[in-house]
């Protein structure tokens, strides 16, 4: 499990981490969301100990990370996939975290064949790797010495969707087993599928934290529906004292779709589409971190809402 | 995964720090297991082998001796060592291993110690290369097996040892492969023929020249007989200050602290 504790990290007169406090629980996935340069790899490098920090703590089961011996058999880590030295192979990249850890050659072979990446592959130079490959062979590095810390930053970028249904079940099953998995991403849907728990930030900042449900929870109702007649629905449900606006050839109206349906039903309008209209993990998002968006809140977004 | 996984604590009871022997071993094989890394070392050993041969035919007979020739083949490979190791510190940057190597120990002055362990290492291996090609050069140009004193500790030992701190200082320094691989060439060619130059017009620079240049304080080292005594140690404690002391100091501060990216 990982504490993140008051963490603050600026540069110079910029602020890249403000006082930021979360925990990412064993037995869960926890995603870490926020636009480029939110400050997710800055929070993560700090992690690892690759970054100081200006002040607060991170541990890692109780501990700071450089007092955790070897590493690399307790946490898994990956920053940047394509961080690694290009003239070298795939397989001598796996090598050489395998001899450093201490574990035998067979790993690098189990973790190749975990991956998916084939030994004609494995052999050839990340000069030539696609980002996938590199993807792919970042994360078998993260899981060579076995942790049960897994810290991945974008560890879904350049994959293809089997691919990313694959990590996404691979991650599952970790966090299942009783691992820590934190995942960073700046792509909502990618990570509302997999995370358990989701830390939203912006600006250095944490905006929200919680289970989808909980996020989620405080947004009113709303739903939208298209029937045969939206007119004489649209009568009803005004009469009834709900406020009904037009939309898309339907109508958007503010209360939950059973008493939509009621009112169909009361109304004898045959209903053809029916569903919640309530914005989405991506509206939230996008209205949470509004400010810190580079490009103000994109009016398509909040159409597409009741879709996510 | 490990049975402590569903701990809150991490039990890191049974996991011993990384051993600096395995951490050494594996900066070895990093500098020798890339495209570059084994390209540059074969072409150098090609290199100096080529450069023997050529001497082994066109010495002057009475200096095709196994000593003088392995001052041929120990010049070749030396001159060009440094840059090994000048690779092995600023890859790390360069091509951002550092990531990775400074995550699976955290603590940078033990991969730093590893990295001028396994310098030293691939140093050693290259006199042994050198003596090999010597041997060559020796049979071919049908010389004495005699070797002086001072061309194994001198021309071997300390020129070696004061190459590989050279490059890794650079490398340090600079944390950037083409900058310090300039950087070096222009330490080790230009500056002494300027040295030169400016020491043949102006005799006040040529007796100050020793000591503030490193390359000329070694140069006289080596045209003397026997370990370096008087004013020649003293210029070449203070010129080696200069170049290789301060820079190795301050290269090392600067990796101790720098945020690989």
């Amino acid at each position: 499990m990982i504490t993140v504790d008051h963490l603050t990290k600026t540069y110079g007169g910029f602020t890249a981490v403000d006082d930021v406090s979360f925990t990412a629980q064993h037995g869960r996935v926890t995603g870490f969301l926020g636009p480029n340069g939110a400050g997710k790899t800055t929070t993560m490098r700090i992690m690892v100990g690759l970054t100081p920090a200006t002040s607060g703590s991170v541990r890692i089961g109780g501990r700071d990370y450089r007092d955790i011996p070897n590493p690399g058999l307790h946490v898994g880590v990956l920053l940047d996939a394509s961080a690694q030295h290009a003239g070298r192979t795939g397989r001598e990249v796996l090598m050489i975290g395998a001899k450093t850890m201490g574990l035998p050659d067979s790993r690098v072979d189990e973790m190749l064949e975990l991956v998916s990446l084939t030994p004609a592959e494995s052999k050839r130079r990340v000069r030539n790797y696609s980002l996938g490959m590199r993807q792919r062979l970042g994360i078998a590095h993260a899981l060579l010495g076995d942790p049960s810390v897994l810290i991945l930053d974008e560890p879904a970028n350049g994959l293809d969707p089997a691919g990313i249904r694959w990590m996404r079940r691979l991650l599952k099953s970790y966090a299942d087993q009783g691992g820590t998995v934190l995942l960073s991403s700046h792509l909502l849907n990618e990570v509302e599928l997999i995370a358990d728990e989701m830390i939203l930030i912006g600006r250095g900042t944490i905006v929200a934290s919680g289970t989808k449900e909980s996020l989620l929870s405080g947004q009113a109702s709303s739903t939208l529906v298209h029937s045969e007649d939206n007119d004489a629905l649209g009568r009803h449900l005004t009469a009834a004292g709900h406020a009904v606006a037009v939309e898309a050839g339907g109508l958007r109206v503010d209360c939950d779709s059973p008493t939509v349906g009621r009112a169909a039903l009361e109304a004898q309008v045959v209903l053809t589409e029916l569903r919640s209209g309530a914005a989405g993990l991506e509206d939230l998002f996008l209205a949470l971190t509004e400010d810190t968006q580079r490009e103000g809140r994109p009016a398509a977004a909040t159409a597409q809402g009741g879709t996510a | 995964m490990s049975a402590n996984a569903t701990s809150e604590v991490l039990d890191v009871s049974g996991t011993p720090r990384v051993p600096f022997s395995r951490l050494v071993s594996v900066e070895v094989r990093k500098a020798l297991d890339t495209r570059a890394g084994r390209w540059f070392s074969g072409s150098i050993v090609l290199l100096s082998l080529a450069v023997v041969v050529i001497y082994a035919f066109a010495a002057p007979e009475g200096s095709r001796d196994f000593g003088d020739v392995i001052t041929v083949s120990g010049g070749v490979l030396g001159y060009f060592l440094p840059i090994l190791l000048i690779l092995m510190v600023t890859s790390e940057w360069s091509q951002r291993t550092g990531l990775t190597t400074f995550t699976l120990e955290p603590h940078r002055g033990r991969v730093v110690g590893a990295k001028l362990c396994g310098g030293l290492i691939l140093g050693a291996g290259l006199i042994l290369v050198a003596m090999g090609v010597a041997a060559i050069g020796t049979l071919l140009g049908g010389g004495a097996w005699s070797i002086t004193a001072d061309v194994l500790v001198k021309g071997s030992l300390v020129a070696n040892l004061i190459g590989i701190l050279t490059g890794f200082a650079i490398g340090m320094l600079l944390m950037n492969s083409p900058a310090a691989i300039v950087t070096y060439f222009i330490y080790s060619l230009v500056l002494p023929i300027a040295v030169n130059v400016l020491s043949a017009f102006q005799e006040w620079f040529a007796d100050l020249a020793p000591w503030i240049e490193f390359n000329t304080a070694q140069g006289l080292m080596f045209q003397d007989e026997g370990a370096p005594g008087g004013t020649l140690l003293a210029q070449l404690l203070v010129s080696g200050t200069i170049w290789l002391v301060v820079p190795f100091v301050l290269g090392l501060l600067r990796l101790l602290r720098a945020e690989p990216k």
